[in-house]
């Protein structure tokens, strides 16, 4: 994910769970999360009720991936894929 | 759906370079808007003679679809009657929530936010600047909150 431009990973606690909560420059993750989900990806965005935590990180809301044993490298590729687009058509 | 029917050129282009961005010196109404879901916050600030809204400035962040629909209603209402900005509002809540209403002429550019309807999660980002709008010309104190 880091091989996209402009991503920021929120949380980096080097024992975290399979989730990774991130922003992209210039999309909010809002628009994020409709475009990943016309691309057929399905994420969470927004506080993660957990609205303190955004101030500390002094960003609006994140968008946050999640991952279980289920998932493949290929629905990663297709959400970095999804990504590009992402920050194509907002960034 | 088709995405390009969201995120059309205005509303891009208005998401990047959000038009009477900022704040007025001296405004005579304000409003405060909070969506706590999205954490979009809009702050109004207007300067309205009588019944005429000479001038308006706005800030906060949001998404593309908040800022856009704010940027579009700023250029809408400027220099229009009360009267006239509270009728378009009720076309464009028409617009934003109605599958099968036709989008007036009236309505001129912000007719591009007709894709919202299409994404009923969305529609609070294009609303959330006209409800705080309302509540500036209000003159109301208490923020507006889309929850």
């Amino acid at each position: 994910m880091l091989t996209v431009p402009g991503l920021t990973i929120i949380g980096t606690a080097p024992e975290k769970a399979s989730l990774v909560s991130f922003v992209l420059d210039g999309v909010h993750p809002h628009d994020l999360g409709t475009i990943l989900d016309a691309e057929g990806v399905a994420i969470r965005t927004g506080h993660h009720c957990a609205m303190p935590v955004m101030d500390f990180f002094d960003v609006p809301a994140t968008a946050r991936a999640s991952f279980a044993f289920y998932n493949t490298h290929a629905e990663i590729d297709a959400l970095v894929r999804a990504l590009g687009i992402a920050r194509e058509m907002l960034g | 759906m088709d995405l390009a029917d969201l995120y059309r050129d205005v509303i891009v282009d208005h998401n990047k370079r959000p038009r009477n961005f900022g704040r007025l010196e001296h405004p005579n109404r304000t409003a405060e808007g909070h969506n706590p879901l999205c954490g979009d916050r809009l702050h109004i600030f207007l300067d309205v003679e009588g019944d005429l809204i000479r001038d308006i400035r706005f800030e906060g962040r949001g998404c593309a679809i908040s800022t856009a629909s704010a940027s579009l209603m700023s250029e809408a209402v400027k220099g229009r009657r009360v009267a006239d900005v509270q009728h378009l509002f009720a076309s464009v809540h028409d617009m934003l929530t109605r599958h099968d209403a036709p989008v007036p002429a009236e309505l001129g550019k912000l007719a591009a936010l007709s894709g919202v309807r299409e994404y009923p999660a969305r529609v609070k980002c294009a609303s959330l600047c006209w409800h705080t709008l309302n509540a500036a010309l209000a003159d109301e104190a208490a923020p507006v909150t889309t929850e």
